[in-house]
């Protein structure tokens, strides 16, 4: 039995290791993706996969380490020593996505593994079809990009160059690859040093039993939550728009059992599994399980296997939340993660109002490729202005373009000057999207209008890949839909035209304009209770449409 | 008669005032801070550091060179959200650059949290008809009808400052120019502030986040200032005024109200101007500071005697850009409440008793533990002599309040006091450790440099989590800041963006921007009335091609005349990626952003502080009891009656008017030839 100050003494340590790993990470990673959008996650898993801390980035990611903790366990099991690394990004092995690439670090006490130290971050390129991974033609995994199963990187110390230049050779940017790639496995580093250091000081028996009371203590608060709930059987539905193959309106479905402090959330009712890469991998799915339990308890209990203890889920093999290996699922960290999201949310709206939030925007990227005439060179820009706003809640109106429900405000878009002189782009709009926000007590965050002129001297081509053209970030507890997202092309000469969110191959002509409306958040609440200050506010700032009295 | 210079630090509860003679001698004093309005405070601590002097006011301020000062005005006004009414001018179609926040959020599982409120809000962010273009050129005419129509806006709604900010006006100020010349004459009361002058950099969010602040903190400034001005007038001062700015430099109340925004962190700017000084002092360059409050703590770290530097600061939730003393904050101290949460684990803040209702053991109605309650519980202050015996403790409420935390943990009281002081250095340790990491330094090296009232007691134990070996408290803690911005010298900090492929920029252009920057900023060291020598330090914002974020690089090696300056400027940038990133990529081209230069009016060091005279070394003054695990009787000692030189070995408590040092077992001490305490922490 450990006294309870070294168990919370214990708590603030792992929490702290965690979060430094993510600072050497960002301190050492080379691509924008990582050291900009900060799309990576550090974390802390027992020997089995259960987690013991996870830094707060990506919320996508929490639950998910577990899954490919156990996949690279399962296989290397008693020949895992001293000096490896394990590398794996096969969403059928333990992966969420191909361009999630997880680095493992095994923590050894004295000639026992204890636990693992690991690093999951999303590459700028792994492969495939297109560049960087997101490919809405694709109809099978292999196009998305190279596959990488439970895999041992260093042996004992050793790089194995042969099965580094394997993965090197598969990427577009190899440099980069290879910038990113050692500050993952530097900053796993970082956590097995301050592990071990632990483990010194506090003796293996009595670091073992603090963590396993941090886990225990974890589990207590969430379960102290749930319990405050009424028991019973909740259903809540979502849709995706489509998948880009023609299968639309895709719903998934959410059945969720409550009793006592415990949750079981069953989606083996979910739509068939599609052709195009809306399809979640089972790690994604129980990732997206995760994240919605981890919204709804409060936010300063730490993410680890006890919290989510409570949790039991049921799903079927062969339906678009757990595909059959060998379909696309690039895109299920935002979409159908956000859907399995949301169907929870929707289930458990009347057990829990004042928890659930409204919608948040879902994701529509565009990325074009092109010449840029001033340089001559080539260049490829990804959007990740105009973010769609964030849904309403309990505590207030939703948060202004702070973007998907999976990132929640973790993902920045960079400087409109920047960006006109780095790419043959002009900004002649970037601001709020005013009537988007979803009506109610609380108002929905709104999204973003950006119109965006193309500078080339030459056609410049582009690809789409998201969602939420036609379905808007839902509403909660009374309160409205935000409207959902519209992009459309205006090119001289011809009919101005709708984008779907699944295109590749649009062809962008020199002084074509792409006028973005993206969606805004879900209002929380009957309309009819909004304060009638802030609604006088919303009309003053101009954040409603003339005609939008009455919550329409 | 001797001359002075006095240095002043208005904090939330005192005046601080320091004076320094021509032979080095120290006098300070404090007087209760009058944060309505500050300068009668400041008067109130002028009378009595003259009283202390045997002086009358007049003579004494007859008898200053320079009066250094550090104020929370410009801090207050953005914590408290009581700054001025302020209009914003922005690039038609750009108006609510500051509202989006870059798509950013934090706290990333905290989706019930409602966004903050913008500092102007949309109704008073008015678009104007123009257009900069990325390379300069003009895109749309200033609309001159637009900005009429938004200025009558602006005078309708009584703003008391106007904020503009358009795109590429780093670049292209014109339009901004004229925009202020048609402010002047709209709204001629109105403090402007235009991007242009106040943050001229590419990056529209930082630079309109950075100007909306100045426009917002400018007013109260200016008002402060120039009573403070009036008043020191009125009692005969005629000397310079001048004012500690958040980069570490000072500057005369006329700039220092022009750029209101880079007085936002004066108060603990000054901290780190000491703890430079006593680098120097010391002759140790490696110093972590260590500024444990009631509700905060603040850490900075000095690197071989240079303070680090950061440009992406929050004050009070807003984005300030300019260059600023890098100070981390964390939300524990003194007065940190103790909780169990529903996991069974225990917390230490961030919640504070704050001033009022405080610790339970403050006896005004706190009935929650805090890290104080838990220290007394603990032993390590002194019921009757807490600050001074100015305020008996009530170790009774304390003690109540610790066993309820007992209570809920089912652990004894004495477990549940050590766990709560515990808690609280773990906080510390991590929170110095990150800092650490985020400069790329290893903290080892480093000694730990103990100010403010409450870190006394935690230093040795959080030097020890940390592997540190020596702790030092400085005699003059509480007032620390005061003397230390005594050794501060004027700064002016200039900008140009110059965007270029470091291989493509012509050496002798660049050259000359910084030629044409260094003349203007003697010239405004001139209008200062300035006569010393200058420093001019060059420096270049770098990034490789496709990186976003930018380095700052040194270029005080590169020779100008050379052969061949971009080649160095490229190679130094390549070095302090290295430095601090691990990696250089001297294959890819080297992009410089901004060109910065500091100009330096090198202010002469105050004297040195004489040597105490040697005597013999003081016996303790009492026996107490503390708990390290059990129950030990130590020697107290009182730190201003120890002999310099005198050794105390732990456990042992060593006391001053304000902080209570614990110095626990195999800790050994001993005072400076100054009177400091210089702990050497012994093993864990």
């Amino acid at each position: 039995m450990v006294d309870p100050i070294t168990v919370s003494v214990v708590q603030h340590r792992l929490g702290a290791i965690v979060e430094e790993m993510g600072e050497a990470m960002l301190r050492t990673s080379y691509s924008q993706i990582l050291n900009s959008s900060r799309d990576f996650s550090t974390g802390i898993c027992y020997p089995d996969g259960r987690l013991v801390a996870q830094a707060e980035h990506v919320p996508i990611h929490v639950g998910a380490l577990p899954w490919a903790a156990k996949a690279v366990h399962d296989y290397f099991g008693a020949t895992i020593r001293p000096g490896d690394v394990y590398l794996l990004n096969d969403p059928y092995r333990g992966g969420n996505h191909i361009p999630d690439l997880t680095a493992f670090v095994p923590v050894f006490d004295g000639d026992r593994l204890a636990f693992w130290s690991i690093n999951r971050s999303h590459q700028s390129d792994i492969g495939g079809a297109t560049h960087g991974a997101y490919n809405p033609m694709a109809t099978e995994i292999w196009q998305e990009g190279i596959r990488i199963p439970p895999l041992k990187l260093h042996d004992q110390g050793r790089l194995r160059e042969d099965v580094y230049d394997t993965i090197v050779l598969n990427v577009r940017h190899p440099r980069d690859f290879r910038g990113d790639l050692a500050a993952m496995i530097g900053s796993a580093r970082v956590g097995e040093r301050r592990l071990r250091a632990l483990l010194a000081e506090l003796g293996s028996e009595r670091a073992e039993a603090a963590i396993a009371a941090v886990l225990d203590g974890a589990e207590r608060q969430a379960r102290a939550v749930i319990a405050e709930w009424p028991d019973g059987e909740y259903v809540g539905v979502a849709h995706l728009d489509d998948d880009g193959h023609g299968y639309h309106d895709i719903p998934i479905h959410a059945r969720v059992t409550k009793r006592g402090s415990d949750l079981t959330v069953d989606l083996s009712e979910s739509h068939p599994q599609v052709i195009g890469f809306v399809n979640s991998s089972y790690p994604n799915m129980r990732s997206a399980v995760a994240m919605a339990l981890a919204y709804l308890i409060d936010p300063d209990t730490p993410k680890n296997d006890g919290t989510f203890r409570p949790l039991q889920v049921i799903a079927k093999e062969g339906t678009v939340v757990w595909a059959r290996e060998g379909a696309p699922v690039t895109l299920a960290t935002n979409h159908c993660a956000q859907e399995i999201l949301e169907a929870i949310m929707r289930a458990l709206e009347p057990a829990c109002p004042e928890r659930v939030m409204a919608g948040w925007g879902r994701r529509f990227r565009i990325a074009i490729q092109g010449k840029d005439p001033r340089t001559g060179r080539a260049f490829i820009w990804h959007m990740f202005h105009a973010r769609p706003g964030g849904g309403a809640s309990s505590a207030g109106d939703g948060w202004p373009s702070a973007g998907e429900w999976q990132a929640a405000g973790g993902i920045k878009f960079g400087s409109v000057e920047v960006a006109e002189v780095r790419f043959p782009l002009h900004f002649r709009r970037h601001e709020l999207r005013p009537g988007s926000g979803g009506d109610g007590r609380h108002r929905g965050g709104p999204g973003c209008e950006l119109e965006l002129v193309l500078e080339t001297a030459e056609p410049a081509v582009a690809n789409t890949a998201g969602d939420g053209v036609k379905y808007p970030s839902c509403g909660m507890h009374g309160g409205l839909d935000g409207k959902p997202h519209t992009y459309t092309l205006r090119s001289r000469g011809r009919r101005p035209r709708k984008l779907l969110t699944k295109e590749a191959g649009i062809e962008l002509r020199p002084g074509d304009v792409l006028h973005v409306l993206s969606a805004g958040g879900g209002g929380w609440g009957d309309p009819a209770e909004r304060d009638p200050a802030a609604r006088e506010r919303d009309r003053a700032d101009g954040f409603v449409l003339d005609d939008a009295e009455g919550g329409r | 008669m001797s001359r002075y210079r006095i240095g002043i630090d208005v904090g939330g509860t005192f005046t601080d005032l320091v004076a320094v003679d021509d032979d080095g001698r120290i006098t300070a004093t404090k007087a209760l801070s009058t944060p309505a309005d500050q300068s009668i405070g400041v008067l109130d601590g002028l009378d009595r550091l003259s009283e202390s002097l045997g002086l009358d006011r007049a003579a004494l301020l007859a008898a200053t060179d320079r009066i250094v000062h550090g104020t929370t005005v410009a801090t207050n006004a953005l914590l408290e959200g009581k700054g001025a009414r302020v209009g914003l001018l922005t690039t038609e179609g750009h108006r609510d650059i500051i509202e989006m926040r870059e798509g950013l959020k934090d706290d990333r599982y905290a989706l019930r949290q409602p966004a903050p409120e913008p500092l102007v809000p949309r109704r008073l962010r008015l678009p104007v008809r123009e257009r900069v273009r990325a390379d300069g050129s003009e895109g749309v005419a200033l609309g001159r009808r637009s900005l009429q129509t938004a200025l009558a806006t602006l005078r309708e709604a009584g703003v008391e400052a106007v904020a503009v900010c358009y795109l590429h006006s780093y670049r292209a100020p014109s339009h901004e120019r004229a925009t202020g010349a048609a402010i002047a004459r709209a709204l001629p009361d109105a403090y402007v502030s235009l991007s242009c002058d106040v943050f001229p950099q590419i990056k529209e969010y930082e630079r309109v986040c950075t100007t909306v602040v100045n426009a917002y903190v400018g007013p109260a400034l200016d008002r402060y200032l120039n009573r403070l001005v009036s008043r020191l007038a009125e009692a005969g001062y005629v000397g310079p005024l001048l004012i500690m700015q958040s980069h570490g430099g000072l500057a005369p109340v006329a700039d220092a109200v022009r750029l209101a925004a880079g007085a936002v962190l004066s108060g603990p700017a000054g901290g780190v101007a000491a703890m430079r000084h006593a680098a120097r002092l010391l002759h140790h360059g490696d110093l972590i500071g260590f500024d444990m409050g009631g509700t905060s703590t603040d850490m900075s770290l000095v690197v071989d005697g240079e303070a680090s530097v950061s440009t992406d600061r929050r004050v009070a939730g807003q984005r300030v850009a300019l260059h600023s003393l890098d100070i981390a904050s964390i939300g524990a101290g003194g007065g940190s409440i103790a909780h169990v949460d529903a996991g069974g684990v225990l917390h230490v803040g961030p919640r504070s008793a704050g001033a009022e209702p405080g610790p339970a053991c403050y006896g005004r109605g706190g009935e929650e533990a805090t890290v104080t309650d838990a220290n007394l519980v603990l032993g390590f202050l002194d019921a009757e002599g807490f600050l001074g015996g100015r305020h008996r403790l009530d170790v009774a409420a304390a003690t109540r309040a610790v066993d309820a935390i007992a209570g809920r943990l089912r652990i004894d009281r004495m477990a549940a006091a050590e766990g709560i002081h515990r808690i609280v250095n773990t906080r510390m340790a991590e929170g110095i450790r990150l800092v650490s990491v985020r400069r790329g330094v290893d903290p080892r090296r480093f000694a730990l440099l103990s100010f403010g009232g409450a870190a006394g007691a935690h230093v040795t134990d959080v030097a020890r989590q940390l592997d540190l070996t020596r702790v030092i408290v400085p005699t003059l803690a509480p007032m620390f800041s005061a003397w230390g911005m005594l050794a501060s010298n004027l700064r002016y900090e200039l900008t140009r963006t110059h965007i270029g492929d470091a291989s493509r920029i012509d050496g002798a252009g660049l050259d000359a921007v910084f030629r044409e920057m260094e003349a203007q900023g003697r010239a405004r060291l001139a209008e200062a009335a300035f006569d010393g020598p200058v420093r001019c330090r060059r420096s270049a914002d770098m990034r490789y091609g496709e990186q976003i974020f930018e380095v700052e690089v040194p270029l005080d090696g590169v020779d100008w005349s050379g052969a061949d300056p971009m080649r160095a400027v490229a190679d130094a940038f390549h070095e302090r990626h290295e430095a601090l990133y691990t990696y250089s990529l001297r294959d890819q081209e080297a992009v410089l952003v901004n060109a910065r230069l500091a100009v330096v009016g090198v202010l002469p060091d105050p004297p040195a502080e004489p040597p105490r005279p040697a005597r013999p070394d003081a016996p303790h003054r009492a026996l107490r009891p503390i708990y390290l695990g059990r129950w030990i009787d130590v020697p107290v000692h009182d730190l201003d009656a120890l002999a310099p030189g005198q050794r105390v070995e732990g456990p042992a408590i060593v006391e001053s008017q304000t902080t209570t040092v614990v110095l626990r077992t195999g800790d050994r001490a001993h005072t400076t030839a100054l009177g400091w305490l210089d702990i050497e922490v012994g093993a864990r």
